[in-house]
């Protein structure tokens, strides 16, 4: 591929200046079709950060299957039985008090957990350790007030399957 | 190689290399000048044939230059006539480098997907540009860009140094205590070898990975689909002996549970792989 050989027509042709006013406009449209959103830089990209030299390992953390394997086969089983749970009462036609208890507790940690993974997904230990305990704090806040209201609605109140069986009906 | 060269040489080649005529162009005027005139001469019929109708082509190309670290990365716009080059993008990506801006940076080694070398994303989806098609049939201009959430070296050359580090952390090679019966080899059955296919064949390209939002948002901790995908080779492996440590490495709650079953990794495998069948997999395998 030498490239004596080759000509300058592609360089040439490159080389062409476009007309300024058509390049500013489509340069607006490409700039425009970069952000659809605007642009608010809230945790920007820190400078790279190498542990160790290039050719160590990454470390393995411990193992601590609390928050590994038996973690997420607990969540599996809560989200697993949130379905019977749900179609029970529909299905049997008849309200059991227990039953809604159950599924309370059950929606309860269910979204307690999930939101759990939304913080450990968006703010990392490293770079946001006070923000990470202030969240985690603050959900399992909401976690105990809900389930005090989720407890008293059960318990002076109609409960949540007739509720909605209400609120359908409405 | 004659269609490759560019035409330009027949309009300007008379004037451009005098040097090359200089010696012989007073003794045989027309005839003279051989190998580089004959050359010359298949480009001006080609020209005739297919020069008409240039398919042209406009490719939008990241460019960032580590030397000028302040400017801000740009997008360069470059335009080719695909009758004169390879079907594949990373053709058209070297006849840029060849031909029109010899600053193009980018990686490349086998030019038929087994190195993993030209992974980049290509409109939209990240891909090997090797195996990577120019749709002949739309006009639109294609847009280049280097693997998303990447440390860029230069253009479209990503950092992919934690992704190695973080590939050696799983120890990918066979570990063993016991030795061989027969003391020559570790043999395998027919079927504890099918279950390695669809694992081996991946190159590391780090399209998966580079693919992955909870990788993007969590690098330094999560392993990411093409890390976990050859942590699984290893320890469906049956020749292995560490499966228990091995599954212990992952078992946190982010190493491995970073995974929230996205399956861009799938998606997106160049090589027709299935990283999250493969994460599942271990997952399943490590439930209670």
């Amino acid at each position: 591929m030498a490239s004596i050989a080759r000509s300058s027509l592609l360089r040439q042709v490159a080389a062409v200046k476009p007309n300024p006013q058509q390049t500013l406009i489509t340069n607006a449209a490409r700039t425009t079709a970069f952000h659809t959103t605007s642009r608010r830089c809230l945790l920007p990209p820190l400078p790279q950060h190498v542990q160790g030299t290039v050719n160590d390992a990454a470390p393995v953390p411990e193992p601590s299957p609390s928050h590994g394997s038996y973690h997420w086969t607990f969540d599996r089983l809560v989200a697993g039985s949130l379905i019977p749970l749900t179609v029970a009462p529909f299905a049997a036609g008849s309200l059991n008090p227990t039953l809604d208890a159950i599924l309370c507790a059950t929606i309860l940690i269910h979204s307690h957990t999930g939101f759990q993974n939304v913080i450990i997904d968006y703010l990392p230990q490293k770079r946001t350790p006070r923000a990470r305990k202030f969240f985690m704090w603050g959900l399992n806040a909401a976690t105990a007030v809900v389930g005090l209201a989720l407890y008293e609605f059960e318990t002076t109140d109609v409960g949540i399957t007739e509720t909605i069986k209400r609120i359908w009906a409405a | 190689m004659a269609t490759l060269r560019s035409s330009a040489s027949a309009l300007v080649g008379a004037v451009s290399r005098p040097a090359l005529r200089a010696t012989t162009a007073k003794t045989l005027p027309s005839l003279a000048v051989r190998g580089m005139a004959q050359v010359t001469d298949a480009q001006q019929t080609n020209q005739t044939a297919s020069g008409d109708k240039a398919n042209l082509k406009t490719f939008q190309i990241y460019r960032w230059n580590p030397d000028t670290p302040t400017e801000k990365p740009k997008m360069q716009s470059y335009t080719l006539d695909l009758n004169k080059t390879g079907p594949m993008v990373l053709d058209a990506l070297i006849r840029i480098k060849n031909e029109l801006d010899p600053t193009l940076t980018f990686r490349r080694s086998c030019r038929e997907g087994i190195c993993g070398s030209c992974a980049m994303n290509i409109n939209g989806t990240n891909t090997l540009a090797c195996l990577c098609r120019i749709p002949p049939e739309n006009s639109a201009d294609m847009k280049i860009y280097p693997l998303p959430h990447t440390y860029v070296v230069k253009d479209l050359v990503p950092d992919l140094t934690q992704f190695y580090k973080q590939y050696k952390s799983i120890k990918p090679y066979l570990q063993r205590d016991t030795p061989a019966e027969d003391g020559k080899e570790y043999r395998q059955s027919k079927a504890d070898r099918k279950k390695l296919d669809g694992l081996y064949e991946c190159i590391l390209c780090a399209c998966c990975s580079t693919s992955c939002p909870s990788y993007w948002w969590n690098s330094e901790e999560y392993l990411g689909p093409a890390i976990l995908l050859q942590s699984y080779r290893w320890l469906v492996d049956s020749r292995d002996e560490k499966t228990a440590q091995r599954k212990d490495a992952l078992n946190n709650s982010m190493s491995l549970y970073r995974c929230h079953t996205i399956l861009n990794c799938t998606r997106t495998c160049p090589k027709g792989l299935n990283p999250g069948l493969a994460i599942a997999e271990i997952k399943k395998s490590m439930a209670f």
